[in-house]
């Protein structure tokens, strides 16, 4: 810089491609989004399998004819659950974990564990956070966290 | 498109499986025809489900907006389906491609982990909250709160429209002209590295209070109508607390991604998101979630916009007449 003149523009930075030294990225920040990216992958592949085996097996909890079917015909939640053959009712909480061996189960696990990737990454990002020594943005993050434990009872 | 595939191993993998096993349920399939559809018409429901997913993951991102926006106002608006089923499918479109997009924004450097972990507790409990109301609201009202729900989002949709052909009054770079006691408490300074100037922004956020409460009512918003929430994230995040405009966009998908991952568990145990109609959705949303992100600088965007806001007006005008239609019970003559 001290070779410039005072009128002298500089276009160092754009002619000779040397620019200002980029900030540090956040570890937790990239923690955070990686177990989310993998995560989120991971119940993608599951997604895909309890795909196949709902539409080519017989295999499922609720029937896809019936339930795409109703679907189309404006039934409400409560209808189509109530309508599906040996369940008669809408389910409660975790109901997929309960039937992983259906077509309808392992589909719904793979989205779930695209949505619960979030958790644990909340937490991985709140301990390196902490450990970096923001221990109060690591302390909101906590709560994040909690919270979205809270959201899945 | 050749490239990014080599370039992202697992994204081809994904790729592949997603086209093998449409295949697979094509020539395999073990659906039965029913009176409302055939064995066929189901297999094109699904892989319909996908394409269009896809195309909403792009033009979403392109247009700035989330996926939800798109999906919950359409379906809502042109099909019969019941509105609980869409919006927990809406919420899924909404959510999916904003997870795919944290790890590369993250690494980028965009997003802000601190913000978006301060605004996070806001939009989770806003979105817990509204994702508790609609499942109330269907189990108390019926069809006459479905209609209502049409109603209130085709205001909703006249407003996000009329906020996207005013140009939105973004701010690359906003200036701050004072800060309040909280803000500067909670040091919510960072600094990115913008491209194009080929030089750090340092920022700080403030007005950390009313930007928390405005998430408040953003959360609920998205978690009722299942919408996600990038169309008003954004603008908090930029002109209230004065965020830079690609910070508070990078931060926005993150961040919804969060708040939407808490409102979808109420819909998943009471049965309101059925996995085998929400699933070509979030394959969809993954993948064109990532493509989108890559060829973004290729594509004029400001074509997607108006596109975007004609589909939001027409939308807008189909979900207001239903809604009198089916609250007020007086025939709208109107598409």
């Amino acid at each position: 810089m001290s070779d410039l003149k005072d009128d002298q523009p500089d276009n160092r930075a754009i002619e000779t491609g040397n620019t200002e030294k980029r900030p540090p990225v956040s570890y937790a920040g990239i923690v955070y989004g990686d177990i989310i990216y993998w995560g989120t992958l991971a119940g993608a592949f599951v997604v895909l399998l309890g795909s196949v085996i709902t539409f080519t097996t017989t295999n499922n909890y609720l029937d896809p004819s019936y339930m795409l079917s109703s679907l189309l015909d404006g039934k409400s939640v409560a209808e189509i659950w109530q309508g599906a053959e040996g369940i008669g009712a809408a389910p409660d909480g975790h109901w997929y974990l309960t039937v992983l061996g259906t077509g309808n189960g392992l589909t719904m696990l793979g989205i779930a564990m695209g949505v619960f990737s979030v958790t644990p990454a909340i937490f991985a990002s709140a301990y390196f956070l902490f450990t970096d020594g923001d221990k109060l943005f690591a302390t909101v993050a906590a709560v994040a966290g909690l919270i979205t434990i809270y959201a899945m009872f | 498109m050749p490239l990014l595939i080599k370039r992202i191993p697992e994204l081809s993998l994904l790729i592949f499986g997603t086209v093998a096993v449409y295949i697979s349920i094509g020539l395999l399939s073990e659906l039965n025809d029913t009176n409302i559809l055939t064995a066929d018409g189901a297999w094109a429901l699904v892989v319909g489900s996908f394409l269009m997913s896809f195309v909403i993951a792009i033009v979403a991102v392109i247009g700035g907006v989330g996926g939800g926006v798109l999906f919950t106002p359409v379906m809502l608006g042109f099909t019969s389906m019941d509105s609980l089923l869409v919006r927990s499918t809406g919420l899924v479109v909404a959510m999916f491609s904003g997870l795919v997009s944290s790890g590369p924004f993250m690494r980028k450097g965009l997003a802000d982990i601190r913000i978006v972990f301060y605004c996070a507790i806001p939009i989770i409990i806003g979105a817990m909250m509204g994702a508790q109301v609609a499942i109330s609201m269907a189990d108390s009202m019926g069809e006459a709160g479905d209609a209502l729900v049409r109603l209130l989002l085709g205001f909703i949709l006249v407003f996000i429209a009329v906020m996207f052909i005013m140009g939105g009054s973004k701010n690359e770079y906003p200036k701050r002209k004072f800060i309040d006691k909280i803000s500067e408490k909670m040091n919510l300074t960072s600094a990115y590295y913008e491209e194009s100037l080929g030089k750090n922004i340092y920022y700080q956020a403030v007005r950390v209070l009313p930007g928390g409460l405005l998430f408040l009512v953003v959360g609920f918003t998205g978690g009722f109508f299942g919408l996600g929430g990038g169309w008003a994230v954004v603008p908090v995040l930029n002109l209230v607390m004065t965020v830079p405009l690609k910070v508070s966009a990078a931060s926005s998908g993150v961040l919804l991604a969060m708040g939407n991952a808490a409102a979808i568990w109420p819909y998943i145990m009471k049965g309101a998101l059925i996995a085998s109609f929400a699933a070509p959705w979030m394959l969809g949303q993954v993948v064109g979630g990532i493509i989108g992100a890559h060829v973004l600088s290729k594509i004029n965007a400001g074509f997607v916009r108006n596109i975007l806001i004609v589909l939001l007006l027409m939308t807008s005008v189909k979900l207001i007449s239903r809604g009198i239609e089916g609250y007020f019970g007086i025939d709208v003559p109107i598409l």
